[in-house]
């Protein structure tokens, strides 16, 4: 996890709010983004992340609130944002019956590409994806790992300024997943910038400068990996909360205590992003649909 | 029991989509009306297959009125009287394919009638219309003889006798004994009339017998008996077929096979671009279509791209089914290529139009089928693709136009078997062109409403 030097903002949002008849999914959520920055947006289901990156990529309005995304409204200026941004969406949005290269030559074209440009962003596209072997394959043929990085690669074919990566890496093999963070990485190393929603709490602290924690709408907590480990909430379940200065210590003061028959948890390093991820939102089940 | 557990999943997934079951349910509810009204089984029934005959009167005498006043009270015939000074002649309207039938009551028939000499009567038909020919048929045997009254009754004894090879030697007796029997039937129907009795028979047994007449003659008609020709040559009456050959039995077949390609096209090419149309709702559910929107100026292309897609298969569609019936029934698809090419584009729009509507309502694939289906057999039966509308009564007919496939079939009959051309069609075509632009532009309209954010 590296942190980066804040540029111009790329995201601003105020006070949003979206609702869907009664139920709140998105709740008077303030976000801002700047250039190069790679967000995670963390939360679990029913959360609020895919409404708000729908938000955020103009296929939907909020109810309230204000928003600029790239200095334009995606409301009313949608058309003007849509040639800047790139979306990798949770489903693999893809043409079965196409090959990988179809695919990626349709929805770039699409883009407006054409000619040398296109058959570059085609090339890139494949290569990046390691589906260049594979290009006239159909789609239908792939295994699902494969589709994945084909569904990464068309969201960037016409090299956008800001990408949401809507969990782009769910249910594949370790492979897929490696070479999926490649993609990002070299995204990152041009200065894209992202937001990334994951469930797999490891992708975000490897890929994100900043964590945003949502939970039912709202916003839990935002900041790096180290200043969610200093949040006033975490570690605040009851009980001691004890640093050991050196590795083991944990284990010699748990059979300690446990000679002692006295119950406890003991850790012998900071949180990481997944006890976080619990002590803010909770261990209650979230059964509420992810809208 | 597991056979259970899975049928009671079965069920439980099928009724969760309410409106899918809705229109499953009413499917057949919908036909059921659609086929009874067909039959005549809604409201009244005096219209149900009444047949239009085109009247020239040429001799403008006292007894042609008569004949005409006599085939004005058949309820199974809509009788189109033209005027004196009318430039149309009933052989032109028919051949025009505007009326399934024409009698030309020629000048000097009166005189003939008066004298026992041939009668000038010829009966125009239109052999692609067997069915209409065989219930006009039924309905001239009462109206020549309410007319024509003892004298067509003896031409009708004489005839008989000539067909059954009557031996000479007894025939002049034979024909003496029919005739002393016609005029007495003739009189008892006079003193019945004058008791009332016949008027109180007039709504109902009256129309049966034309009616069961119709129905056997539909059934010899079948078999290649012209029963039509049979009770033309009966009463005395000219016959002839004014579109498709000389030869009746090959007439008749090639007008069938027109209906028929005309009517299946129009049903197919519906079922077909409505799955067409459907392919927007496989978009949505795969999640391409978002992705679709997020390419700039996409909203309004995707529907766009839907309706070009759908009309290219739809035309693609037309061109396989006319060629193959140019090859295996010789429909004579050659005849006016620009006018097939224009009526073709027009209807694959039209039909198009109706696939991308559909599938922009619908909000999914089960909801668009029980729509679809609904929609396409209803439009298909009302329209004229499974029976000829003029057996169906008045109110079902002036539905039926209310269809494509009324229109579009009236249109490729019109080519295939009437011979116009692209003028001969235009009323066609503009109602199909128009039909497109209605349903493209609610579509159109409903889904910029669908995909405002």
């Amino acid at each position: 996890m590296t942190t980066r030097e804040p540029r111009a903002t790329v995201i601003e949002a105020r006070a949003l709010v979206r609702r869907f008849g009664e139920r709140v999914a998105v709740d008077t959520l303030d976000l801002e983004l700047r250039s190069g920055e790679c967000l995670g947006l963390l939360g679990p289901n029913g959360a609020g992340k895919s409404t708000t990156v729908r938000i955020l990529a103009t296929l939907l309005a909020p109810t309230s609130g204000t928003v600029r995304v790239l200095g334009l409204d995606p409301v009313t200026e949608g058309e003007r944002l849509r040639a800047r941004i790139g979306v990798v969406p949770q489903e693999l949005a893809l043409y079965e019956h196409l090959s990988a290269r179809e695919n990626l030559e349709f929805f770039a074209s699409l883009q407006g590409l054409s000619g040398t440009l296109l058959s570059d962003a085609l090339a890139q596209g494949l290569a990046l994806s390691g589906l260049a072997e594979r290009a006239n394959d159909r789609v239908k043929t792939f295994s699902g790992g494969m589709k994945r990085r084909l569904n990464v690669a068309v969201a960037l074919a016409h090299g956008p300024e800001l990408v949401f990566l809507d969990e782009p890496t769910v249910g594949i093999d370790p492979q897929s997943r490696e070479r999926i963070f490649e993609m990002v990485e070299s995204l990152r190393a041009r200065g894209v910038t992202m937001i990334y929603t994951s469930h797999q709490l490891g992708e975000v602290e490897r890929l994100c400068d900043r964590i945003l924690i949502l939970d039912r709408g709202r916003k839990v907590a935002e900041g790096s990996l180290a200043e969610l480990q200093r949040h006033p909430e975490v570690h605040r379940r009851g009980g001691a909360s004890l640093r050991f200065a050196a590795g083991g210590e944990a284990a010699r003061a748990r059979a300690l205590l446990a000679e002692r028959d006295i119950a406890c948890e003991l850790e012998d390093d900071a949180p990481d992003l997944e006890r976080i991820f619990l002590d803010l939102t909770g261990r209650a089940l979230r059964d509420r649909e992810d809208a | 029991m597991k056979a259970w557990v899975l049928a009671q999943k079965d069920l439980r997934v099928y009724f969760r989509d309410r409106i899918a079951v809705l229109l499953g349910i009413g499917l057949p509810l919908v036909l059921c009306t659609v086929f009874a009204g067909a039959m005549g089984a809604i409201g009244s029934h005096d219209s149900v297959g009444r047949i239009e005959l085109v009247i020239e009167d040429a001799d403008r005498s006292a007894a042609s009125r008569e004949l005409v006043a006599e085939l004005e009270k058949s309820k199974g015939l809509e009788l189109d009287v033209l005027a004196a000074d009318s430039k149309d002649t009933a052989r032109g309207r028919v051949a025009e394919g505007d009326a399934p039938a024409g009698i030309l009551v020629g000048a000097g028939f009166s005189a003939a009638l008066a004298d026992g000499g041939d009668l000038p009567l010829t009966l125009y038909r239109d052999p692609a219309k067997s069915i209409e020919q065989q219930i006009l048929a039924g309905n001239l045997i009462p109206a020549f003889l309410g007319a024509l009254g003892e004298g067509v009754g003896k031409r009708m004894s004489a005839k008989v006798l000539e067909t059954l090879d009557f031996p000479m030697i007894g025939r002049e007796r034979a024909q003496a004994i029919l005739d002393a029997s016609w005029t007495n039937m003739e009189s008892l129907v006079q003193s019945i009339e004058d008791q009332g009795g016949l008027a109180a028979d007039d709504d109902g047994s009256a129309d049966e017998v034309t009616q069961a007449d119709a129905g056997s003659g539909e059934d010899a008609g079948a078999g290649g008996f012209d029963f039509a020709s049979g009770v033309a040559e009966i009463l005395g009456i000219q016959v002839e077929d004014v579109t498709g050959g000389e030869e009746h039995a090959q007439a008749e077949k090639r007008g069938m096979q027109a209906n028929s390609v005309a009517g299946m096209a129009v049903m197919m090419l519906l079922f077909g671009l409505i799955h067409c149309g459907g392919t927007l709702l496989d978009e949505q559910e795969s999640g391409t279509l978002d992705r679709l929107r997020l390419a700039p100026g996409a909203t309004g292309a995707i529907l766009g791209g839907k309706f070009l897609f759908t009309w290219v298969v739809g035309a693609i569609q037309l061109l396989i089914l006319f060629l193959f019936a140019r090859l295996v029934f010789d429909t004579p698809i050659f005849r006016a290529p620009l006018a097939l090419f224009v009526l073709s584009t027009a209807t694959a729009a039209a039909v198009t139009g109706f696939g991308v509507l559909f599938a922009v309502v619908s909000r999914s694939r089960k909801q668009l089928e029980g729509l679809s289906t609904i929609v396409v057999l209803s439009m298909s039966a009302l329209g004229g693709s499974w029976w000829p509308l003029a057996i169906t009564p008045d109110w079902y007919q002036k539905l039926g136009h209310f269809t494509l496939n009324a229109w579009a079939m009236d249109g490729f009959q019109g080519i295939f078997w009437y011979g116009k051309d692209l003028s001969g069609i235009l009323p066609e075509i503009g109602v199909l062109s128009g039909i497109a632009l209605a349903t493209s532009l609610l579509a159109w309209r409903l889904w910029e409403r669908r995909l405002r954010v």
